[in-house]
């Protein structure tokens, strides 16, 4: 019966003819290990068909639907994770093989007559490929995605003669824009598969014109393709498959945060197998001779050498030129690469630029997973209102050139100066106290017990007394005086707990999110009493607060009004930051003896807000790690808080 | 393309041969091959592959098979946020249960059990988008002492949009002209079942509505 309805199939369309093609083709000397990797390369085509198709049916290829659908696929989708990884992973194996597969055809001879038309097919495969790397990369549209084409673009407009318009047709207009996905799209799932698929059905069928090139000496006896070298061609498929699946599973595809054209992405680089190239134009003397030199004509070159090798090859000691050839130019690939992997590695900036995208891109899908999930104007926006997210790069911006944040300037960067003379490097000193831990307990108790040293970086700063013409000095100030008598008094352990009361009852005047669970109101009431003028546990009576700073314990209103001694009314909450940020130097605070900017003029509303919001933790609940504290290398170690005292 | 072409590596010069010194195959018109050496076919290896040939195949196929299967893989599995505020002032407040509350307190109906039409707004998810607060039907509202009643306004015949018409005293549809009593009955053989009526509850001094859609053109009421 099926025997009859496949001879009924054969008799209607000679399949039967074609798959004795397809599976006997003769392979002389054997199947063999080393003519697996044109299989894997073909296997690895049929994998990013399958896995592009299914990705391509949950993409939307828009500027503010690309980066949301590709996490919607990544972090919500059934086994998304892994059909984006597996077709992320196996465009990388590709390259691989690829290589592999071309530096083996070049040194098996396997371009020379009467192979000259297929390997030059192959060349075009090659840049095929190539082109749908570099257009899948921008997809995406994450952080990464979006700068690293962005030089692939910027070198397309170096072109000779029609770069601009190239570049402009390219991008679907002067800048990046919906339409520079569509068409990256179009390119990457349509025409560039399609030219592929066209191009490996000439390629295989110019193969099998001229057969294998059998490597010498011949092994064992002549087989078919079917199934001695099939079977080795599906296990290779199945070890490439695996590895593939493996880094999926493992690794994942990696999202940056979503593109935004308003924040440079320092860390951008391209996929790693583009690196050398990169790294190449870095040269300073490649550099010199402009875009288009390195980016161009220097590659084109190298293209045209692998080009011509299959008539170089005619020419007496040609084959082995080319071979030659091909190792140089593998070799000074590796060393390039290495040369950026091994530099990258160790660049401070580069690798803190790193952390700060690692850090977004983890906020990202926090922000992006809460119940109200992403708005219509795209994830970035989501970003761009975050306090977690735009604090530290405010920090940096505004603050870090005197303050620190746990001893780096926000974004992890530990700030340094080069000597002029000397050209040595050192860590910059701090002008200012570090904020990582403003309004928090530590620091209150640390301007309760050991002002002179909390703000001991003052010291540093170039106005200080010694230094310019100031006129605050710390250590005739009331309050470093003031705080000496309460470090001893509170050293007495009866009083101990007074101390903690102090603080919580400070802390309740700040009122941030979720002081309301976390607050003692048992100590609260004592600190209170303390706050009030009452003597300590053990009778010492010490100047209350109140003596100076009249308007503690009530609501906080801006009235520019005082006396120089800083108003402790809701002293760190967001109401009070955002005054004393505006005019530090306002009687209400500091008054003359303030060296600190006024920021009303500097800072828009809306940036001095999600600062201080950053800085009073007012913000959706994170889980993302922050950076490292730097504090020990730029402050040193912490004074112990008794040494104080015992100076005494 | 018949015959292959003996491959001659080191012979740089060589123009193709035609002359096949070592051909082995031939395809038989049965589709038998017929090598001369016909090496003897071994069924370990050939299943073996065949198997492997398969492995490769399918995985990748079933992987994206299953991730296009999503919808109903996640069926169901929807976060329950209801009455999750967030961050969004404008979001609808929605129990555990499904009832949306409305703007209105039962006050705001006219005593007399005079139909108002209310737009029901709800949240609507669309795949990772969340719009807040979006029209999503319209609903009669009926006071019947302390009690509300609500109907869908979507017609139980074929979906068209049902009116009250005060000078009849009725609910009246005018695609084909189904007409219900006040209290929702059919008052003629067209539509195939009563008006929908949707539960209610009142809380927090709101009415909260439990919106639902029902399929048309059954005697039976069954949820969309």
């Amino acid at each position: 019966m099926i025997r009859s309805l496949l001879a009924w199939l054969d008799n209607r369309t000679g399949c039967n003819d074609l798959i004795h093609e397809a599976l006997y083709e003769k392979v002389p000397g054997g199947a063999r290990w080393r003519y697996v990797w044109g299989s894997t390369l073909v296997f690895t085509f049929v994998l990013q068909m399958i896995t592009g198709i299914f990705l391509w049916t949950a993409y939307s290829p828009s500027a503010q639907t690309a980066w949301e659908s590709v996490y919607y696929i990544q972090e919500v989708m059934f086994l998304g994770k892994m059909v984006r990884g597996m077709h992320h992973f196996a465009a990388q194996a590709m390259v691989v093989l690829l290589a592999i597969h071309l530096i083996q055809v070049i040194i098996d001879g396997a371009y020379k007559a009467p192979r000259e038309i297929n390997f030059w097919l192959g060349l075009v495969l090659l840049k095929i490929i190539l082109g749908l790397s570099l257009t899948g990369y921008l997809l995406p549209w994450d952080q990464k995605g979006y700068y690293a084409t962005q030089v692939s673009t910027k070198i397309m407009g170096a072109t000779p003669v029609i770069g601009a318009q190239l570049q402009e047709v390219v991008q679907g207009g002067a800048q990046y824009n919906h339409h520079t996905l569509t068409r990256f799209f179009a390119m990457h799932a349509g025409i560039l598969p399609g030219l592929l698929i066209g191009f490996l059905a000439l390629h295989l069928y110019v193969f099998r014109r001229h057969g294998l090139t059998v490597h010498q000496p011949k092994k064992n006896p002549d087989t078919t393709f079917w199934p001695d070298q099939v079977l080795k061609d599906g296990v290779a498929c199945l070890g490439v498959l695996a590895v593939v699946m493996l880094f999926a599973f493992f690794k994942g595809a990696e999202l940056s945060p979503p593109a935004d054209a308003a924040k440079a992405y320092a860390a951008a680089r391209p996929e790693w197998y583009f690196l050398f190239l990169f790294r190449f134009l870095k040269f300073e003397a490649v550099e010199h001779l402009g875009l288009a030199f390195g980016a161009i004509y220097v590659p084109g070159a190298l293209m045209g050498i692998l080009f011509m090798m299959p008539l170089t090859a005619k020419m007496k000691a040609g084959h082995r030129f080319n071979v030659a050839f091909t190792w140089l130019v593998t070799f000074g690939i590796v060393v390039l690469t290495t040369m950026a992997f091994y530099e990258d590695a160790n660049n401070e900036d580069h690798q803190a630029a790193i952390a700060e995208a690692e850090r977004d891109a983890h906020r990202i899908k926090e922000l992006a997973s809460r119940p109200t999930m992403i708005p219509v104007e795209g994830a970035v926006s989501l970003l761009r209102q975050d306090p977690f997210t735009q604090g530290p790069v405010l920090f940096a911006k505004y603050c870090a050139s005197c303050h620190r944040y746990n001893g780096h300037n926000g974004r992890s960067i530990v700030l340094r100066e080069t000597d002029k003379e000397t050209k040595i490097v050192s860590i910059t000193t701090p002008e200012a106290t570090d904020l990582a831990n403003f309004g928090s307990r530590d620091w209150m108790k640390a301007i309760i017990t050991d002002y002179g040293n909390h703000f001991a970086p003052l010291k540093k700063a170039k106005w200080y007394p010694g230094t310019d013409d100031a006129e605050f000095n710390l250590d005739d100030s009331e309050m470093a005086d003031a705080s000496e008598g309460y470090a001893e008094a509170f050293t007495s352990p009866e009083n101990a707990n007074d101390l903690n009361a102090l603080v919580e009852a400070l802390i309740a005047l700040r009122g941030w999110n979720g002081d309301e669970e976390s607050i003692d109101t048992k100590l609260v009431e004592r600190g209170q009493q303390i706050l009030d003028g009452e003597p300590l546990a053990d009778g010492t009576e010490i100047s209350s607060c109140a003596d100076c700073h009249d308007t503690i314990g009530s609501d906080f209103e801006v009235t520019g009004e005082g006396y120089g001694y800083p108003d402790l009314a809701e002293y760190g909450s967001a109401k009070w930051l955002k005054a004393f940020i505006s005019d530090p130097g306002s009687d209400q605070f500091y008054g003359a003896k303030n060296h600190m900017p006024a920021y009303a003029e500097k800072m828009n509303a809306k940036d001095l807000d999600l600062l201080v919001r950053w800085m009073t933790g007012d913000y959706y609940e994170t889980h993302v790690k922050d950076y490292p504290s730097r504090i020990t290398e730029v402050f040193g170690a912490a004074p112990q808080p008794e040494a104080a005292s015992a100076d005494e | 393309m018949s015959e292959n072409e003996n491959s001659t590596p080191d012979a740089d010069e060589t123009p193709p041969a035609e002359v096949a010194s070592e051909t082995v195959c031939r395809t038989s018109a049965a589709g038998e091959s017929a090598c001369s050496e016909k090496p003897r076919r071994n069924f370990v290896v050939e299943a073996t592959a065949a198997a492997v040939g398969a492995v490769v195949g399918i995985v990748p196929a079933v992987i994206g098979g299953l991730f296009f299967l999503d919808p109903l893989v996640r069926k169901g599995e929807q976060k329950d946020d209801a009455g999750a505020g967030g961050d969004a002032p404008d979001r609808v407040v929605k129990d555990a249960d499904g009832f949306i509350r409305l703007t209105l307190g039962i006050e705001a109906l006219p005593a007399d059990g005079t139909p108002v039409r209310y737009t029901v707004h709800d949240d609507i998810v669309n795949a990772w988008n969340m719009f807040p607060n979006q029209p999503i039907g319209a609903v009669w509202l009926r006071r019947i002492q302390d009690q509300v009643l609500a109907f869908s306004t979507v017609c139980p015949h074929l979906g068209c949009d049902v009116e009250h018409r005060s000078g009849e005293g009725d609910f009246f549809c005018p695609c084909h002209t189904s007409a219900f009593d006040m209290d929702g009955k059919p008052l003629n053989a067209i539509p195939p079942r009563a008006m929908d009526t949707l539960e209610t509850k009142l809380a927090d001094d709101r009415i909260w509505v439990k919106y639902e859609q029902y399929r048309g053109a059954t005697s039976e009421k069954e949820l969309v």
